[in-house]
């Protein structure tokens, strides 16, 4: 079958129609029925991909948590627990840089430049339908927050994802042959790395989700057809990365060799005080804002886009990492994440 | 003096904003033409794109930049969520009443059946794809450009040919 045929099989006639009938048809409705127009303040339209962007970077808080080292050798090295959250400027020279690394930000082909990436127990997220079961299956308790804007409305959905873990072996030949797709020359992988492990472990995490299209059917006249959801909330166990030998301060150098990482970028890494419990959350710089926020107590990171259209609150306390996600100014942002309960 | 006829245009205008009343003249075809990608019924697809345009009157400033995407977007889901609600009697019903341009042309009833079963087995296969890989079809087919598609199903301009190609051979596998 061929595109003309396809094209037959869906219809080729356009249907003729009338406006003018249709738009008095519409207003009658809207009279009988007594719909109102929207206000007229514009409600910003978050693009999905603005939010798989933060999710992305709620997905590397996530999935980087909690590897237990039993049944690991003892020659294993904690390398990396976060004590806290802080923000790592992208300039566009960044990203173009990671986004040729990257071949398409598919996290297995991008970490493909260094090595080989394996899932040993990939996150299989799944929906529940309480927060109690939430919280059975996770093992811990789902904080929700107590207070919400008016603009979030109606009860959560609820995802939990599972305890899951990866392994990435780095590899001096991967490293060199992704250079020279990319006509570069990368530095070479110092031999103490070459072949080196990180056990990566994330999860369990809970997320709940307000404003979310339902997997039912939308019948006609019900709701918004394309609703992106208003409010997201994650939490979950702090990522843990542990080494079979490679430390922080090898990986950090080796990052900092590579060309193509801006200066902003490079002087961002170095200012990481303690890499081993600081957790990186990429913010790309043209795009967004962020600075150092007090929530629930501790400190965390607010990020939100520079036309205020979306807001994340980021933190991590008692072993547990949190993420508030939506469409909020920051102090709404921050109202929700220190009403959690 | 006699007053001027009454003019239903102008009713409209008058208690919808004229930034509605320019989106709606300017899309409705459009909007109506994508849900009959998906059903083959002309009514149940204007039904639909009153429904589409309620939806957005509610929630959305008529003058949004994202106007036009979204109507396309929610004309594809709205349409494929009838689709998938119709139960077997009506989906039945509705392949076997052949819109008026295809009568013209096939006056045979045989081809007419052998017509009206094609098209119940396309709304058939429609139902059962993937939501998004269905929308496009719908989308394409209808007659968007790849920037258009790309707006309204918030994907890359650059992956549209690649998705297209994924939904078109789901398509034929599932018609086979």
């Amino acid at each position: 079958m061929n595109d003309t045929e396809i094209a037959q099989a869906l219809g080729t006639a356009e249907p003729r129609v009338n406006t003018d009938d249709a738009l008095a048809r519409f207003q009658a409705r809207v009279e009988t029925e007594g719909i109102a127009p929207v206000a007229s303040v514009a409600r910003p339209r978050i693009t999905s991909r603005w939010l798989q962007g933060l999710a992305a970077a709620a997905g590397v808080v996530i999935v980087a948590s909690a590897l237990t080292l039993s049944g690991v050798a003892g020659s294993i090295l904690q390398i990396f627990e976060p004590k806290s959250v802080v923000a790592v400027p992208l300039t566009q020279g960044d990203l173009n840089y990671l986004g040729q690394a990257c071949a398409g930000l598919n996290l297995q082909e991008c970490m493909g430049a260094y090595g080989t990436f394996e899932w040993t127990a990939p996150p299989q997220p799944k929906e529940v339908s309480s927060r109690s079961q939430a919280s059975a299956q996770a093992g811990f308790t789902a904080l929700a927050p107590a207070s919400l804007p008016s603009s979030v409305t109606g009860d959560p959905r609820y995802g939990v994802i599972n305890r899951s873990t990866a392994t990435f072996t780095f590899s001096a030949d991967s490293t060199r042959q992704a250079a020279a797709r990319q006509n570069r020359t990368a530095p070479p992988l110092p031999a103490n790395i070459d072949g080196s492990k990180l056990f990566i472990a994330g999860g369990p995490a809970v997320v709940q989700i307000w404003g979310a299209p339902t997997s039912a059917p939308v019948s006609h006249g019900q709701g918004d057809l394309t609703d992106i959801p208003t409010l997201i909330v994650g939490q979950a166990k702090a990522p843990t990365v542990s080494s079979d030998g490679v430390t922080v301060d090898q990986l950090r150098a080796y990052l900092l060799s590579q060309p193509g990482i801006s200066p902003q970028l490079a002087a961002a890494i170095r200012a990481i005080g303690d890499p081993s419990s600081t957790l990186p959350v990429p913010v790309p710089a043209e795009l967004a804002i962020s600075h150092p926020v007090t929530v629930q107590g501790v400190q965390g990171l607010y990020i939100g886009d520079n036309t205020g259209i979306a807001s994340a609150v980021i933190w991590q306390k008692d072993g547990m990492m949190f993420e508030v996600i939506g469409s909020f100014t920051e102090s709404q942002a921050l109202a929700i994440a220190n009403s959690m309960r | 003096m006699t007053l001027p006829a009454r003019d239903p245009g102008r009713i409209v205008a008058a208690a919808v904003s004229p930034a509605f009343e320019g989106l709606f003249r300017a899309e409705y075809a459009r909007v109506v033409g994508i849900a009959h990608r998906v059903l083959a019924d002309q009514a149940e697809a204007e039904d639909v794109a009153q429904d589409v345009f309620i939806s957005f009157y509610r929630g959305h400033p008529a003058d949004a930049a994202y106007a036009r995407a979204w109507l396309h977007a929610a004309a594809a889901h709205a349409a494929l969520n009838a689709l998938r609600g119709r139960d077997r009697r009506s989906r039945r019903e509705a392949a076997q009443a052949v819109p008026p341009d295809a009568t013209a042309a096939q006056e045979d009833p045989a081809e007419t059946v052998a017509a009206s079963e094609t098209r119940e087995e396309v709304r058939a296969v429609l139902a059962r794809l993937p939501e998004r890989s269905a929308a496009m079809l719908a989308l394409r087919y209808a007659g968007l450009s790849y920037a258009e598609i790309a707006a309204a199903l918030d994907v890359r301009a650059s992956s549209v040919g690649t998705l297209l190609r994924r939904a078109e051979d789901a398509f034929r596998r599932e018609l086979r």
